[in-house]
């Protein structure tokens, strides 16, 4: 990836490289996978559970104020203990690799995900450091006012032009389900009606869906198509696709009992062509 | 050759690596789909050469993240301050970790006088109020790669400032000890280090366990380690 990455055509990825990427992830890797990982001394099981509006267990008071120092310590140290072999086995395995990542970044992807930290981007996709320039916030919502997302979308399409962006959603979204909660939640509110307003977009066909948690996975998939329909709608994107015919986007959704990427199979061009009926920017 | 080469590549790499994941561990993603405890709230750069659980050598569930333009904090940016809520006051996060990162091109486009157009420019303020802060400092440095490097230091602490002040992190700090930390990738090494601000650094080295290499275990019970250690 990283040849290809550096090289003037990021559009070609042979089959080869794919499957390279594939025994890559495939055979184990003895030296690195899994990489180290700091047992604890002291407990996550007496930390308080999380849950939305979980409070305080009676185990958090008992703990001397020393075994939180020392746990806050260690959890804090493993992550740099981590990050030192990480570094050196890329070293190991490439001793040019940061010199490369150093001389500037040429990214394929705009991945826009949710912060839920059992999907990080490059892990689930094989992609290296490098591939894909990301943004991740709660729910993977893209909204036309919120100048965080546009500015990433604008930097991505007009400055570094990655050749897809893909909108990954998640089944079990914290944020849609609080979304579904007739809930106050205080300073998530005007973050999340975004979803809401997802629901009521296709209130009709969600209502007749009866099982709950059906019903839930659905307004998952439904909130991806909706926030690559929101990419779809930014001058950015009209204008480089208008010129270049790129970038192209994607509805993913993923699976955390499989651990599996499934496709919504947006169908890019059709969304293109609808909305420009009215949010047209092309000028 | 299309597009879609691309497009397959990531799509048929996810479909190993879950066959890998679910080989090593069958428990894997049952676990993963309970649901997430994440220690470390991540604030990052969107900067595709800085995938935060990749550099951090950890595992999906480890790390909630919020990545955006140069890792701006910016107070009233209801994306950011989402997370922060969600991660801070729900997932109660120990740790809130805001991290730059060598050859920005945030920290660049604030060093320069061109405007870059659309948003950005408006996103990139508080980049350039630092700037302006400190330009003393930063004119003095000959180097362009240093003088990035500098103001890409000085944006985490002006981002550690603001963090400081979020009213749920006050309290959050107050109530349970979470730590609020400003580090630093070297995209050129690859190595973070620690830039000293936050939380928690005055007494840094008095009660420092180290912990020792293990398996990847997710909702470990360490109870029995605990009274190892003591």
């Amino acid at each position: 990836m990283l040849s290809t990455r550096l090289g003037l055509s990021p559009l070609l990825h042979s089959s080869k490289q794919a499957s390279s990427a594939l025994s890559r992830l495939a055979v184990p890797r003895t030296t690195s996978t899994p990489l180290p990982r700091l047992r604890l001394t002291t407990v996550p099981s007496a930390t308080p559970r999380r849950s939305f509006c979980s409070s305080h267990t009676a185990d958090d008071k008992d703990r001397s104020k020393k075994d939180i120092t020392m746990y806050l310590q260690e959890t804090h140290d493993k992550v740099f203990e981590n990050n030192k072999s990480w570094a050196a086995e890329q070293v190991a395995k490439d001793p040019d690799f940061f010199k490369k990542l150093a001389a500037g970044q040429n990214p394929e992807y705009l991945w826009i995900g949710c912060s839920d930290s059992r999907i990080p981007a490059e892990q689930i996709t094989g992609l290296q450091p490098g591939d894909a320039f990301v943004h991740r916030n709660i729910a993977n919502l893209v909204c036309n006012t919120d100048l965080n997302v546009m500015s990433v979308i604008e930097y991505a399409v007009k400055h570094l032009q990655v050749k897809h962006i893909v909108v990954c959603g998640h089944y079990g979204c914290g944020g849609v389900k609080a979304a579904m909660t007739p809930k106050d939640l205080g300073l998530m509110n005007p973050w999340l009606r975004n979803i809401r307003d997802v629901y009521r977009l296709h209130e009709k066909e969600l209502d007749a869906i009866a099982d709950e948690e059906a019903r839930y996975e659905r307004l998952v998939e439904l909130n991806v198509y909706e926030q690559c329909r929101n990419v779809v709608k930014t001058a950015a994107l009209q204008q480089s696709y208008a010129e270049n015919g790129f970038p192209i986007i994607h509805g993913w959704v993923f699976n955390f009992r499989d651990g599996i990427l499934k496709d919504l199979n947006v169908d890019f061009k059709t969304i293109l062509k609808d909305i420009q009926k009215i949010y047209n920017l092309t000028n | 050759m299309s597009a879609d080469n691309t497009f397959h590549y990531a799509l048929s790499s996810n479909n190993a690596w879950a066959g890998y994941k679910a080989h090593q561990n069958p428990q894997f993603f049952p676990k993963l789909a309970g649901g997430q405890s994440p220690e470390i709230l991540w604030i990052g750069c969107s900067d595709s050469r800085c995938p935060e659980t990749t550099i951090l050598g950890m595992q999906p569930g480890d790390v909630f993240v919020h990545r955006n333009i140069a890792n701006i904090i910016s107070p009233t940016d209801i994306n950011t301050t989402a997370v922060i809520e969600y991660a801070v006051a729900n997932l109660k996060v120990k740790h809130v970790v805001l991290c730059g990162h060598s050859a920005c091109g945030g920290a660049a486009a604030a060093l320069s006088d061109a405007r870059v157009g659309g948003v950005l420019d408006t996103w990139l303020l508080p980049l350039k109020t630092v700037r302006f802060n400190h330009a003393e400092e930063l004119d003095a440095i000959t180097d362009e790669k240093e003088r990035i490097m500098r103001i890409a230091q000085l944006n985490v602490e002006a981002g550690i400032k603001v963090l400081m002040n979020n009213a749920t992190i006050r309290e959050a700090i107050a109530e349970r000890g979470l730590e609020v930390h400003g580090v630093f990738f070297d995209i050129s090494c690859g190595r973070i280090k620690e830039l000293g601000c936050g939380t928690a650094h005055a007494g840094k080295g008095d009660h420092v366990v180290r912990g020792k290499h293990g398996q990847l275990v997710f909702g470990q019970d360490g109870e029995a380690a605990i009274a190892a250690a003591q």
